[in-house]
Order: structure tokens, then C-alpha cells, then sequence
């Protein structure tokens, strides 16, 4: 981890970077129209119940209230959800979490229509909460929905398990626990849903997917989904947790009713009742050595929360029985997911997407094995790891790579340079240890699922070069990593390019900007438009100034001529170009699909990254508190885009992983929340965090690979919390198998120990 | 209960007071209730929206402004508590589009993702370097402590932060 690559430099500026740093930029909820309406969501009183009556009369009748809204009043399917829409936009007849809505109000103000809130009346019958996800499927427990509380299943089977285990000279069975983590994106959902004059409904409310959401919308509201414009862009964080519609229909049912535009800006308490949080998991592994130090047998049963509904709860579930064996080779495995519905809030989509869950499963395995075989924990997991060629983890065959040993060797050598570093303790009541882990983890959405992008490039009249994609800046630095791709692609120059993003009047559909498959999206369409583009405004260029389209080429400021020397000799400008020719825009425009494998494995991946960690703790002996000092990540995703988004991704993903270790659970009993804001929910702050972070951006592919930079919007966030794990063990002989990690857990281990600050515990 | 009367009863009880205050050096007169946020005078009323709102309870500092000099939470601060101060918010950091070098700082270093809680960092690193040039780790540690960013990492922010300091120290 020390020479500055040529892509290091590419550290561009971000063109949202401005308006950002000056507060000038104008969020969805910082947006204000005229006869603007404040609008509120009458939520649920319990997590289970069932509905007997709802009185709106006295709310109506407040001064100042323009609108509410019920069941009754939804024109189309009382539902929505991404793939199965399952949740009721307004509940009729039961409820089924804290977050459900029951009713929303239209005011003049937002404090009217809170109080208007507080006078609708609904009578419930409260019924059984179902909070333990393990009692789900019991016979004797309520049904929350028509076909029981058994959301999904998935597993992948090779070879015989069992008979494998009794060749193992060592098994190590283990359940890990894993908590129900928090977007805590900054900004909370929010927005304006503005009906126009054509009565057609323009939607300003950050999503993930602008395109899903209109057609969501569409059903809900019945409206044909041309009359439906949604902006979308930008965010202020989202992480997936806008991933699904949140308060669009309420906005847009509310605005269509009173006809005026209408404001919902959710508190932060309202985020985090009715807002996704991350599945939490049980995830109990057992795997066995041979003789040989090889893993033989690997047995993986997997139990996630989802919550009251579905959203997209299945393909996380496949996405984690998929990566529960990691980059390891592994000729026997058994792996069973069940993912079950209860009245705990709604887990779905999270930057990791049930990655994070078990890796730290299976690399606390890998640790847990090391030790027991007494080997160097790297070493093992290098004797065990995957070729360049070697199938995929479900049998499917993916996209050659060498990642998985390039990010461990990396971690390897960097690991050496930590233990020689002088560690002066600040006291003697402080011990540290290091720790490390690697990953991998797809991209797209997977096979068997539609996974359309697409792209268009245009020369406008104003001699622009527009790039318009449907995706959504949520942070990521999505229209950096256009800029950059488009200007090197096309050899122009920043001024000469207008990037159009989040907005389904002006861009083409993309997909969803979900998956880490931003960055890599954009470079394919720009490999399938650069040339007929470029030979549109070639000809064009050919025609008007009789210079040879051959000797021709897109340059900065208009189509120009190299000279001998290098130097780029300017034809005629873009302005010139689109101005003199007659017929209407030049315009490339591409859809394509995201590369999948070509074997016919639902939800298999292709294109994979790697990363690996290494954590430095500190934990305190008297207090059991774990201080990271060190988070450095090696991470295999391609060429770098643009170095400053990138470290920024892997470092904040980092960071987010380390409040999933140690501080963020977003606990819940009987079904309610028993945190609401951020003074019971702690996220990291700047004194949780090491100081420097090293990334360490391993660039090289194997030759003749024709996919380009993979995103890496997930990566950096994967493997952080069995480093950490790994680092407390070392620190203190503490092996954690639930998260957060438990201060009085670790402080019991200690005092079990006798651990003092003379004797280290492992060493 | 008579229900008109009982809405009646609630609107017409509001008091309003008139605030006087200077907001980035303009003088500003609102008219509100004595306990209304300041954070809702400064995007509802004023819309001065730079000025962020995500937890309302004083504990993610995007919110921040500066009255009086002080760094404080606006989301905390009642109408009333801020009558006759003089506050600066983002939108008077940078003055006729000519940016504070703090804010070319977070640009350069990547002090910001989604940008949500940068003007509660830019306005929270500006008060430190007014009281501490040169800040040290723990400083740094200190002064951002209540200011969250979920993207970052804080990677970013403390670059930016050090990259100002090291100006600092030379022109020192
Ligand atoms: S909104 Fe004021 S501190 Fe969070
Ligand atoms: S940049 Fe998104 S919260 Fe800080």
C-alpha cells in the first residue's frame, strides 16, 4: 500500500461538489411551491391489529386541512412493493407493523396537520405480535399473511455433506447473530408531489429507480404511467433504503386530492418506524478441515427477519445463500435460507444486500478453523481460495478474475507492515490486536432477473453534448463517474458536456441504481455509443467543412485534427456543428443488459469484486469498550474511475460496517422500536473512527477482459465486521458471534481470562 | 365538544412575537410563535434552505448555523432565544459566489458524498478554525463531534480539515 497509481491522480472534482459545499444545492425536501401543502402519515398504534373503524370527520373538519386520505380513496391496487407488492399503501382491515399508514392528511402547515392527524380516530383490535423469527413458521402462531409467514426459501446443494464431515479431522460449528441495522441515510424521506395543469403529477421525491416508481405509482393511482413524471435526483444518502416506494403514494394521493402541491419531509423518529432496515440474521455455519487443510464440508442454515413484507427480501436472501461460502473452493455444501415475515418493521434492501451478514458468518469460520489448526488465518484462506477460472459460487461460471488472491496477498503484505510498527500503548489498561478478512461480492442484479440499462448521448442545439442516464445521485458520485467516462471516451471537454440523471421526462430507463452497477453501466454504454456517436458528428463534421471524416475526431470544444506533433487542431466547434446542420438533434441512444452468466443459475452473479480488510482494535480492559484504530481495505473492482469517489465509497462503507460491529442495532420488542432518533441509535461519529484510512485500489484484470470498472458502491462495506472480530480475538481471546459486539461480553471474557496487561491474551 | 370551537380555541391562543434578527448580515423581521424552531424559520419561512434538518433533537448537526459567533444546533434554538442575535447560516459563508476555503477544502479533499451534512461540517470546521488555526487530531475530534455524516466515513472531512491547517500554519 504505498505507490500513487495514474489513477490515483484522476481525482476529479465532483461537478455536484459546489453546490454541496455552499448549501446551494436544492434537495427534494428543500423544495417549496406555491399553495404548497404540508402533508403527515397516520401510522399505526400497534404492530399487530386488527382494524375496526377509522373516523376521519373531525380531522376533515379542521380549518386549514385540505385533504384526507384512506383506503377508500386509493383509485387503483391498495399495494405496493418492488417485486410483489404486498404492502398496503393505506391498511384497510390489519395491520401488521409500527410503520403500516393508516390515513394521511393535506394541511396548510405541518403543525395543522399533525393535530388533524391526532384527531383521526381508529379503533383496533390488538392481536398476537409474532417477534421471534424463529417461532414464525409454528403452528400455533398468527398468520400475517394469506399463504402463512413463509416469505421465501432458497439453498444450493453439491455433493454429499454429510458423508464429507466424517472425513474432517476438524468441524467447527458455530451461530453467528446479527442486528437489524439502519440506513440512517442523513436526509429522511421526502419530497414534493406536484399535480400540473395537463393533470399529469410530477413527483419530486428521491428513489433508487425512478422508472420502478413510476410504474408503481401508476398502478396505485391508476393514471397511465405517462402522465407521471418522477424527479428523483438528488439524495441526501440512501444506501437502498430508497430503494422502495416510502412516501410517494401518500404525497401523490394527498395532491391529487387537493389539488395543490403537497410536502411530506418525514421526521426522524417517522424514518425509523416506517423505514427498511437491514435483515437481521441467524446464520449457523459448520465446516470441516481435512488432512490436508482443505475445506471439505461446509453446512450453512440461514433464518432472516423480514419484517412485515416482502420488497425485495427474497433476492437478498438468494444473494446471501450465494456468498455463504465466499471466494472459497468448497467440494461439499449444504445451504439452507428461510426468510420468514413478523410485526418487526420491514428489512429489505441495504448496501450489501445480505453480503455483510454472511461473510461474517464464514470468515469467522475461516478464524475459528485457523486457530484450531493452528495456522496463520491468511495462509488457510489462501490454501483454500479460488483460481482465476474457477466456477462460480452456485456452479454458474463467471467472469475470470484474480481478485480474491490479489486483495489477500495485499492484506497480506500490509499486515506485516502493521505488526512491525512501533505500538506505544497509551496505557497499561489498553490491549490491541489485528485482525483481517476477505470477500466477494456480485454485482447486477443476477440471473434469471431483468437487469435492462441503457443510456443516450445527444448533440443539442446549444452545441452540448448531453449524457442522460436514469440513474440517481445518491452520494455515490454517479455524475463524477459520467463525467469522467464520457470526457475520456469522447475526448472532449467538461464544458462541452451537460450529464442529465433522475428524471424519467428527460433520461432513458437505466435500470436501478442498486447493485454496484452504476459505474460499470456507464462505461458499457458509452463502449456500445462511442462510435456511432462519434460518426454521426463526424459525417456531419465532413459534410460542412469538406475535411475527410477520417482525419476527424471528437476533441475538446468540437471535432478537430491531430497534428504530427500530438496537437489537436480545432475543425469546427460542437456549437457550429449543431447549429449548421438542418435536421433535427444527432442522438445514439443504447439498451443493453447487465452481463450475466451464461448458465441458466437463477440469481447467479457474473462480474465480482473483492476486498479485503485489515482492523485494528484497542480494547480497554476496563470497560470492554473496542476502539478501531486501523480500518485499511485492499479492494479488486477494475480500473478506478475516479479515485476520490472511490476511496470515499470504500471508506464510508467501511465506516457504516463499523457501527454494524459495534454500535448500530435498532432493537425492537414485542414489535415496537425501542429506538427512535439518533440519541438512542448511535451511529459512528469522527471520534469512532481511525484518523487515516488506507484503500489500497487493486486495478489490473486479466488480460482481454472485456467488462470494465465494477462499482464498488457495496464492496467496502462486506467484510469489515469479522476483521474487527478477528482483531477483538486477538486482542483478548473474545470469539464474537453476535453483533454489535457486547462490552459486557467482552469484559466477561476478560475477567474469565484473567487477562492483565502484562500477559496478552494470545500471544 | 363543540369541535370549531375547541380549533378556535387552539388558533387563536397562538401568540406570535416579532423576531428581529440579522441573518447573514441582512436585517430579517418574521412574525412567529415564541417556541418555533429556528431550523423551520430558516427553511419554512425564510427558505434559507443550506441550513439541513435530519434529527430535530440535537444530535447530527445538520442544523448547525452560528449565532453570535457560536456554533449551534437550530433545531434547539426557539424563536424566541434567537430574537436580536446575528446569525450566519451557509448561504452566508460563501460570499458573492467566491467560495471560503474551508469549502474548497471539502471539495479538493472529498469532505463530502451526499452532501447532506456538509453545510453543518463547513459551518462547525469554520467556527474551530476561527478558535484553533492549526488544530490538532483531538481538536479536530472534538469540534466535529456532534456533526454526523453517514457517507464519508469522515475520511474525507478530516483531510479537508488538515489541508486547512497546514495552510494555516504557514501563513502563520
Ligand atoms: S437536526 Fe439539529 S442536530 Fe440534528
Ligand atoms: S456526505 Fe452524506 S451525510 Fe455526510
Amino acid at each position: 500500500m504505498q505507490q500513487m497509481k495514474a489513477s490515483e491522480k484522476r481525482n476529479r472534482k465532483r461537478p455536484d461538489g459546489p453546490d454541496k459545499v455552499t448549501g446551494r444545492l436544492n434537495y427534494l425536501t428543500d423544495l417549496h411551491f406555491p399553495h404548497m401543502l404540508y402533508g403527515k402519515i397516520k401510522r399505526s398504534a400497534y404492530p399487530h391489529a386488527r382494524i375496526l373503524s377509522i373516523h376521519t370527520e373531525e380531522a376533515e373538519q379542521l380549518p386549514g386541512v385540505r385533504a384526507v386520505v384512506t383506503f377508500k380513496d386509493v383509485p387503483g391496487l391498495n399495494a405496493f412493493g418492488i417485486v410483489t407488492p404486498d404492502q398496503p399503501v393505506l391498511c384497510e382491515d390489519t395491520v401488521r407493523y409500527v410503520g403500516d399508514a393508516v390515513a394521511a392528511v393535506a394541511a396548510d402547515t405541518k403543525e395543522m396537520a399533525e393535530h388533524a392527524c391526532s384527531l383521526i380516530a381508529i379503533e383496533y383490535e390488538p392481536l398476537p405480535v409474532v417477534d421471534d423469527p424463529a417461532e414464525a413458521l409454528g403452528a400455533a402462531t398468527p398468520k400475517l399473511h394469506p399463504d402463512g409467514n413463509l416469505l421465501h426459501k432458497a439453498h444450493f446443494y453439491k455433493g454429499d455433506v454429510d458423508d464429507a464431515f466424517h472425513k474432517c479431522t476438524e468441524i467447527v460449528e458455530e451461530t453467528y447473530q446479527v442486528p437489524r441495522q439502519m440506513h440512517t441515510y442523513m436526509e429522511t424521506e421526502g419530497g414534493v408531489i406536484v399535480p400540473e395543469p395537463d393533470d399529469t403529477l410530477t413527483v419530486y421525491v428521491g428513489t433508487q429507480h425512478g422508472y420502478k416508481d413510476r410504474f408503481q405509482l401508476s398502478r396505485i393511482l391508476n393514471m397511465p404511467e405517462e402522465k407521471i413524471r418522477i424527479v428523483s435526483s438528488p439524495m441526501g444518502g440512501s444506501f437502498g433504503g430508497k430503494d422502495e416506494l416510502n412516501i410517494q403514494p401518500y404525497g401523490a394521493l394527498l395532491a391529487l386530492a387537493s389539488g395543490r402541491p403537497v410536502k411530506i419531509h418525514q421526521t426522524r423518529q417517522e424514518s425509523v418506524i416506517s423505514g427498511l432496515k437491514r435483515h437481521p440474521m441467524r446464520i449457523t455455519m459448520k465446516t470441516g478441515v481435512a488432512a490436508d487443510g482443505k475445506i471439505i464440508a461446509h453446512k450453512v442454515d440461514i433464518l432472516a427477519d423480514t419484517g412485515a413484507y416482502s420488497t425485495l427480501g427474497p433476492a437478498i436472501l438468494e444473494f446471501a445463500v450465494e456468498h455463504s461460502t465466499g471466494p472459497y473452493v468448497i467440494p461439499n455444501v449444504k445451504t439452507e435460507g428461510v426468510s420468514v415475515f413478523t410485526n418487526n418493521g420491514v428489512a429489505g434492501e441495504f448496501r450489501g444486500f445480505g453480503g455483510n451478514q454472511v461473510t461474517f458468518a464464514l470468515e469467522g469460520q475461516m478464524d475459528r478453523l485457523a486457530y484450531r489448526l493452528d495456522v496463520d488465518p491468511l495462509e488457510f484462506r489462501r490454501h483454500n481460495l479460488r483460481e482465476t477460472d474457477e466456477i462460480g459460487p452456485i456452479g454458474q461460471r463467471i467472469a475470470s478474475t484474480d481478485g480474491a488472491y490479489q486483495v489477500l496477498q495485499s492484506i497480506k503484505e500490509h499486515r506485516q507492515l502493521k505488526i512491525k510498527e512501533e505500538n506505544e500503548m497509551p496505557d497499561k489498561w489498553k490491549v490491541r490486536g489485528i485482525g483481517t478478512a476477505i470477500t466477494m461480492h456480485g454485482g447486477g442484479l443476477g440471473y434469471g432477473r431483468l437487469d435492462p440499462a441503457g443510456g443516450r448521448l445527444c448533440l443539442k442545439e446549444s452545441g452540448k453534448i448531453e449524457a442522460a442516464f436514469g440513474f440517481e445521485e445518491a452520494g455515490q458520485g454517479i455524475l463524477g463517474v459520467i463525467e469522467t467516462i464520457v470526457t475520456e471516451e469522447l475526448g472532449c471537454s467538461v464544458s462541452d458536456l451537460s450529464v442529465v440523471i433522475g428524471d424519467t421526462s428527460l433520461v432513458p430507463s437505466s435500470g436501478s441504481t442498486t447493485a454496484s452497477r452504476g459505474t460499470s453501466m456507464v462505461w458499457h454504454a458509452l463502449q456500445k455509443m462511442k462510435e456511432p456517436f462519434c460518426k454521426l458528428l463526424i459525417e456531419k463534421g465532413e459534410a460542412l467543412t469538406g475535411v475527410e471524416g477520417h482525419r476527424l475526431q471528437t476533441g475538446k470544444g468540437g471535432l478537430v485534427v491531430t497534428a504530427h506533433d500530438g496537437e489537436e487542431i480545432p475543425i469546427i466547434t460542437y456549437e457550429e456543428l449543431a447549429q449548421q446542420s438542418t435536421e433535427e438533434e444527432m442522438t445514439t441512444s443504447t439498451n443493453f443488459d447487465f452481463p450475466t452468466t451464461p448458465d441458466p443459475i437463477d440469481s447467479g452473479h457474473f462480474l465480482y469484486t473483492f476486498g479485503a480488510v485489515l482492523a485494528q482494535v484497542e480494547v480497554d480492559l476496563l470497560t470492554g469498550k473496542v476502539k478501531v484504530i486501523d480500518l485499511d481495505q485492499a479492494i479488486a473492482a477494475g480500473p478506478v474511475v475516479n479515485y476520490l469517489g472511490y476511496k470515499g465509497q470504500i471508506e464510508g462503507g467501511g465506516v457504516m460496517s463499523l457501527g454494524y460491529t459495534l454500535l448500530e442495532d435498532a432493537l425492537m420488542s414485542e414489535g415496537e422500536y425501542m429506538t427512535q432518533n439518533l440519541d438512542a441509535y448511535l451511529i459512528p461519529g469522527i471520534g469512532d473512527v481511525p484518523f487515516t484510512m488506507k484503500v489500497e485500489a487493486i486495478e489490473t484484470l486479466p488480460e482481454d477482459d472485456p467488462y470494465g470498472p465494477r462499482g464498488v458502491g457495496e464492496i467496502g462495506s462486506v467484510a469489515v465486521a469479522p476483521a474487527i472480530a478477528k482483531a477483538i480475538q486477538e486482542a483478548v481471546g473474545y470469539w464474537v458471534r453476535r453483533l454489535p459486539v457486547s462490552s459486557e461480553e467482552v469484559l466477561a471474557e476478560v475477567s474469565k481470562r484473567r487477562i492483565n496487561p502484562w500477559t496478552k491474551a494470545m500471544q | 365538544m363543540d369541535k370549531s370551537d375547541a380549533v378556535n380555541v387552539q388558533t387563536e391562543n397562538v401568540p406570535v412575537i416579532d423576531l428581529n434578527l440579522t441573518i447573514n448580515e441582512n436585517p430579517v423581521k418574521v412574525q412567529v410563535e415564541p417556541t418555533a424552531r429556528l431550523v423551520d424559520i430558516l427553511r419554512d419561512e425564510l427558505q434559507l434552505t443550506g441550513t439541513k434538518i435530519s434529527c430535530g433533537i440535537g444530535r447530527c448537526g445538520a442544523c448547525s448555523v452560528m449565532i453570535d459567533g457560536q456554533l449551534v444546533n437550530a433545531c434547539l434554538t426557539m424563536a424566541y432565544q434567537a430574537d436580536q442575535t446575528s446569525i450566519t447560516t451557509i448561504e452566508g459563508v460563501s460570499r458573492d459566489q467566491e467560495m471560503d476555503p474551508i469549502q474548497k477544502a471539502f471539495l479538493e479533499e472529498g469532505g463530502f458524498q451526499c452532501g447532506y451534512c456538509t453545510p453543518g461540517m463547513v459551518m462547525a470546521v469554520k467556527v474551530l478554525l476561527e478558535e484553533v488555526p492549526v488544530p490538532t487530531e483531538e481538536d479536530i475530534k472534538m469540534a466535529l463531534s456532534g456533526n454526523l455524516c453517514r457517507c464519508t466515513g469522515y475520511g474525507g472531512i478530516i483531510r479537508a480539515v488538515q489541508r486547512m491547517a497546514a495552510e494555516n500554519s504557514e501563513v502563520r
